[in-house]
């Protein structure tokens, strides 16, 4: 017998229990369809995630810290290479690195008309505005000269300024400055702070028969010296300057949830370097983290031979990320990779989509009893048939095949129906997710997708658990015996 | 004339609780090419087993079967179910059509189990049909058949792939006189052109009058064998 014989034979034989094969095959499709609309929603998310990875370059960028800096709230002494522009040098040398670009940012008052604000400005060059990190401009342009006094802005600051259309700024200015310290203003308050009256205080109040005890005079130089620190900090941090500039708003892009990828105020390397170069303009927190480093004094930073505290490297599209990661990591830096973390949310969702499988899995384990009892009764009903087929010549191979078609053709079916099913479910479901989002003032994205696999494996999972359901059926079916089959009738 | 099946010592038992049913017992039997033999006998005799075993549908508890030279005993299930598909034609008491396949559709599928391409298995099922005079009838389903026509329709379902040996059980038990002598000449016809016969029968003189050779049944055992009135 042909497989067209048999395929022949199975569609005829179910098309004559109508009810019966649509109310199987209606079971299988219920299951499918959950299959399938379940794990349209993980692979919606999927998609959506690996979309947003794709667009924003993310899956190409990684950065690149100095050792025992990557974990903010832990300061571990930093004991390894610097990260300077000798290091910068180096990873943009490295196999499959495009780019590498110093990352920085400080705070600035930004004055945009009568609104003033604080935010964080980032330098960046040219080239590295190029990249797709940067790529969704929504007005303007971008810098053309990096010693132009321009600057980006994100559509999140615009909102912060109540500003709805980013055409509209194009072209007006904003004022970003800075407060600074110094040190001179640090020495003077170190030695020019408090009166002579406390100073006269102070003297009365040594014990001038203690003097020549060692622990006492230790007693008197640690107050003096906490004293003259805190002398120090205050006029540090108190006797600030204001250095300013003044840019033009060129363009506007959309900044991404992950803040690494835009700060709200973009500007050229010359605008920050004048800005950045002007001193420090931490709060108490940096100063003391600059301190526990021994950095209090290097502060100048940028392209001017400073230390950086990331690096952005640019990848080429083929190229692999983790030798360039483990070259990254010898070089003694540690590496943060959104490829890597791209797979770990991978991994996290193959779990999820595991979980939803297991759903559709125990619904179509359900229908294949359907299956079974089905291809039972139509045993039982059908031995004469066998037995027929049997005096006919069919073996017991044959009759096995013709019953696991039937019951393959019932999970083909089933499979297909849920498939539709699957597909106006993840359809209705992603019409009211994105009218909620909507609603919420949320970008819509879209949660469901039904991806070439998903079909395919929903049709292969179809028909393999509806022949595995029609297996135990067909070799009782293929054991009939053909004169009891016969004799019966 | 050239022994086309033989039997020796051949064994059918069953068992039915604690009791041993003899169905076949011992039964040696040759025949020829081209030889109309029917089996007779009272109703559980063991000819319908007899019948069932040299078609291959059924396997023997012991003894041999032969084929010309091969074991049928000695074939896989595989094997027997070729020899049943391209050696042997069957038909029955109760015709055994598939209710909801025509006539023609019917005939065609004892051809499933040939190497015959699909387009000539229809051809050769009506050409079968029409030489039984049957072309009228080749799109009825069996029960818009009278029994005779459903039994010639079974006869050319067995006929329709050539086949050495024709085995029917009880062909007229189902019939009128008029249609069971119909169905008999028809079988003498087919052994006249050089075709194989076996048939059973419960009906001695049916059996005396067309086959050339009966064989009586009684208790498993073959009792008699004697000669009908054709000529071998």
């Amino acid at each position: 017998m042909t497989t067209a014989d048999l395929i022949g034979i199975a569609t005829g034989n179910l098309r004559r229990m109508k009810l019966r094969t649509s109310l199987t095959t209606g079971g299988v499709v219920i299951a499918i369809g959950a299959f399938v609309a379940m794990l349209s929603f993980g692979a919606g998310m999927q998609q959506t995630i690996a979309q947003e990875f794709d667009q924003l370059g993310l899956l190409h960028t990684m950065i690149v810290y100095p050792n025992g800096r990557y974990r903010d709230i832990e300061i571990v002494p930093d004991t390894s290479r610097p990260l300077d522009s000798a290091a910068l040098e180096t990873l943009s040398r490295l196999p499959g690195v495009r780019l590498a670009y110093p990352y920085e940012r400080f705070t600035v008052t930004a004055q945009f008309a009568d609104t003033a604000l604080t935010a964080y400005t980032q330098p960046l060059s040219t080239t590295a505005l190029s990249t797709k990190l940067y790529s969704d401009l929504v007005a303007g342009r971008y810098f053309f000269d990096d010693n132009a006094h321009e600057a980006l802005v994100t559509r999140e600051f615009l909102k912060d300024i109540g500003v709805n259309d980013a055409d509209s700024v194009i072209g007006d200015t904003v004022v970003i400055a800075v407060d600074v310290v110094s040190l001179d203003s640090a020495v003077s308050a170190l030695v020019f702070h408090g009166d002579l009256d406390s100073i006269k205080a102070r003297l009365r109040q040594i014990d001038e028969d203690s003097l020549f005890s060692v622990t006492y005079l230790r007693r008197i130089g640690m107050r003096e010296l906490n004293a003259s620190l805190g002398r120090f900090l205050h006029g540090y941090l108190n006797a600030r300057e204001r250095v300013s500039d003044t840019v033009v708003v060129v363009g506007a892009i959309e900044r991404s949830r992950n803040r690494r990828r835009g700060q709200p105020i973009i500007t050229t390397i010359a605008v920050g370097q004048r800005l950045s170069n002007a001193g420090f303009s931490g709060g108490p927190l940096e100063l003391a983290t600059s301190l526990g480093s021994g950095q209090l004094f290097d502060l100048e930073r940028g392209s001017t031979g400073g230390h950086y505290a990331q690096v952005t490297l640019d990848l080429e599209p083929s190229a692999p990320y983790a030798p360039i990661r483990d070259s990254v990591t010898a070089m003694g830096y540690s590496v943060f990779s959104y490829a890597e973390e791209f797979e770990e949310i991978r991994r996290v969702f193959r779990y999820i989509d595991l979980a939803l499988a297991m759903v559709g899995l125990i619904a179509l384990a359900t229908s294949s009893l359907g299956i079974v009892n089905t291809m039972l009764m139509s045993i039982l009903e059908r031995r004469r048939e066998i037995g027929i087929l049997k005096s006919l010549g069919a073996d017991e191979g044959e009759i096995r095949l013709l019953f696991l078609f039937e019951s393959g053709l019932i999970g083909l079916f089933g499979a297909l129906g849920g498939l539709i099913l699957g597909w106006t479910i993840s359809r209705i479901g992603s019409f009211i997710a994105r009218s909620l989002m909507e609603r919420e003032g949320v970008t819509p994205v879209e949660l469901f997708a039904v991806p070439i696999w998903l079909i395919g494996a929903a049709l292969l999972l179809g028909m393999l658990v509806a022949v595995a359901a029609g297996y135990y059926p067909s070799s009782r079916a293929a054991r009939v015996d053909a004169v009891e089959a016969l004799r019966n009738e | 004339m050239a022994i086309v099946i033989s039997t020796y010592e051949l064994c059918r038992y069953y068992r039915r609780g604690p009791q041993e049913i003899r169905a076949v017992d011992h039964v040696s039997l040759s025949i020829a090419r081209g030889e109309f033999v029917s089996i007779v006998g009272s109703s559980g005799s063991g000819k319908s087993t007899l019948l069932n075993l040299l078609a291959g549908l059924d396997t023997p508890t012991d003894g041999d079967i032969r084929i010309g030279n091969d074991s049928l005993t000695a074939m896989t299930r595989r094997q027997r179910a070729a020899y049943r598909a391209q050696r042997v034609g069957m038909v029955f008491q109760s015709f055994n059509l598939l209710p909801y396949r025509s006539a023609v559709e019917n005939v065609e599928l004892a051809l499933y189990f040939t190497q015959l391409p699909r387009r000539k298995r229809r051809d050769q099922a009506a050409a079968i049909l029409e030489t039984l005079g049957l072309a009228d009838r080749m799109g009825h389903l069996p029960a818009d058949m009278s029994g005779g026509e459903q039994q010639r329709v079974a006869i050319a379902r067995a006929l329709v792939k050539r086949p050495e040996l024709l085995f029917a059980d009880e062909p007229t038990g189902n019939l009128d006189h008029d249609n069971a002598t119909a169905v008999a000449e028809l079988l003498l016809r087919l052994c006249e052109q050089g075709l194989t016969v076996v048939m059973v029968t419960h009906n001695l003189d049916l059996a005396q009058h067309y086959a050339q050779r009966v064989i009586r049944m009684h208790y498993g055992a073959i009792v008699t064998t004697g000669d009908g009135s054709q000529p071998r």
